[in-house]
């Protein structure tokens, strides 16, 4: 009887004025104010548009800084710590790869916990992902952590093979 | 003998054959209750469907977290070329809406379909399909169709050409098994095998499964949930995959099995809460226009179907 009563009121909040009458569910908002080219209605550079207008700033920012061409754009090698809503809410960990696919783009960490490796993958533009900090940077222009030792490779696949360079990356931090 | 039921006249009410006279009866009896300018949509009522093309496929996080892919689909001006009504020989009934969508160069039109597209009021279009509906659902012609058509949270099905793939082996095309890697095979690894039985038949059956070209044909991808529609951009986000290469034409249509057929089967049976998806309360009709999206908000987003929150464990 309580559960309906809530539920009640989240419907009800959902569509305050109950301006769209075909579903009590669906959320409505307004697009962001964005010119609307004109190529976009004919499908002209649409699926990048649509990058801008379905994530927030915040995350456009973050994506921007895994890009290819951003001055202080985060290398693998470099040690990131990531903070998430759910668990696990605060991963250090190794990053051995950027995954670039728009808003799907993830990255993967890696980390040896109680002689345990753990790798995780991140989806940078997912809603758990609240916070990403670099703590050591591998190369590249960054203000960000501490400088380390720039990697000669996209993917450091080959760090599951060998604890002693983990340990060694692990042992510039401290 | 005088054959009594010869002289009483069975009532004669239209008959569409692609659906049960029961469906018909009803949707007709709506049509003379009420004005067809402002007819709602009924449980019985099978709405036109839409021409899109499809444009990419993203990502999006529902209101839970949890990651979907969506294929998004936009509308080209997509309009009401023609409202069908066939007789046939035994008196049943073909009604359809014809939907025409992507303007095309007058220089490039045959004179044929310009005169087509003349009669009907609207510029040249590239594609031009029909879609199967109760006679309640004619859509006036030269009406330009618009994406609040489809309320987030329906199920549509998703019609296009899939991608053509050649001309492909049986183990591609047919899921053969193929032979072994090793221990002798010569030369036949991916091969077919044997194509039948020995004297008798003494021939290859026809229909027999062997190589050939794969894909390039029509597939329909059901049950589809629409997640979010943008009015002004006329896109339909719809969660998974949908068939075909980027910028190809798409049908659209309300699911066969989650929509049609459960909204009719329920409201027979009584159960009118089952009739639409959840939170649904109604489905534009006869279809969503240009007008009707001006009159709503240009961004609407369905929420998870999911009740409670997969992130958080369970007692």
């Amino acid at each position: 009887m309580f559960n309906s009563f809530r539920k009640c009121t989240q419907r009800l909040m959902s569509t305050a004025t109950q301006p769209y009458p075909f579903s009590s569910v669906a959320m409505v908002s307004a697009p962001p104010p964005t010119p609307a080219l004109e190529g976009l209605k004919a499908g002209k550079g649409l699926m990048p548009y649509l990058r801008q207008r379905l994530l927030s700033p915040e995350k456009l920012e973050l994506l921007a800084r895994f890009g290819r061409r951003h001055p202080e754009r985060i290398l693998p090698g470099s040690v990131l710590q990531v903070t998430s809503k759910h668990a696990p809410t605060a991963f250090t960990g190794v990053l051995l790869g950027i995954r670039r696919r728009g808003a799907d783009t993830s990255v993967l960490l890696r980390n040896v916990i109680n002689r345990t490796g753990v790798e995780v993958q991140f989806a940078v533009c997912s809603p758990n992902v609240k916070d990403v900090k670099v703590l050591m940077r591998a190369g590249g222009r960054g203000s960000e952590g501490r400088a380390g030792k720039r990697m000669r490779r996209a993917k450091l696949f080959y760090l599951r093979d060998s604890p002693d360079k983990m340990t060694a990356i692990s042992a510039g931090m401290r | 003998m005088l054959r009594l039921w010869s002289f009483g006249t069975r009532p004669v009410f239209p008959r569409c054959r692609a659906f049960h006279s029961t469906v018909v009866s009803n949707a007709t009896a709506e049509v003379e209750s009420s004005s067809a300018s402002t007819s709602t949509w009924t449980p019985t009522s099978v709405r036109t469907g839409l021409i899109a093309r499809k444009r990419g496929m993203t990502v999006m996080w529902d209101n839970h977290g949890v990651r979907f892919p969506v294929t998004v689909l936009q509308l080209e001006n997509c309009q009401v070329t023609a409202n069908i009504k066939t007789v046939r020989d035994d008196q049943s009934e073909y009604h359809a809406v014809q939907v025409a969508a992507s303007d095309r160069p007058l220089k490039n039109t045959t004179k044929q379909m310009l005169g087509h597209f003349s009669k009907a009021g609207v510029p040249p279009k590239r594609i031009v399909k029909e879609f199967p509906v109760t006679p309640d659902a004619h859509v006036p012609i030269g009406t330009t169709l618009s994406a609040v058509h489809f309320v987030p949270g329906q199920f549509v099905d998703v019609i296009a050409k899939s991608l053509g793939k050649g001309f492909q082996g049986t183990m591609k095309r047919w899921n053969f098994k193929g032979l072994r890697a090793s221990h002798g095979v010569s030369v036949s690894h991916r091969a077919a095998g044997s194509i039948g039985a020995h004297q008798d038949p003494g021939r290859v059956w026809p229909g027999k499964k062997m190589a050939g070209r794969l894909g390039g044909e029509r597939i329909t991808t059901q049950n589809l949930t629409v997640v979010r529609v943008d009015s002004d951009l006329e896109l339909i986000y719809v969660r998974g995959c949908v068939p075909g290469i980027d910028d190809a034409q798409v049908m659209i249509r309300d699911a066969k099995k989650k929509m049609t057929q459960l909204a009719h089967h329920n409201s027979a049976k009584g159960q009118f809460e089952k009739v639409l998806p959840k939170g649904l309360v109604k489905l534009p009709f006869p279809a969503g226009t240009k007008e009707l999206a001006q009159a709503l908000p240009p961004v609407i987003v369905a929420p998870s179907a999911r009740v409670s929150d997969p992130f958080v464990p369970r007692e």
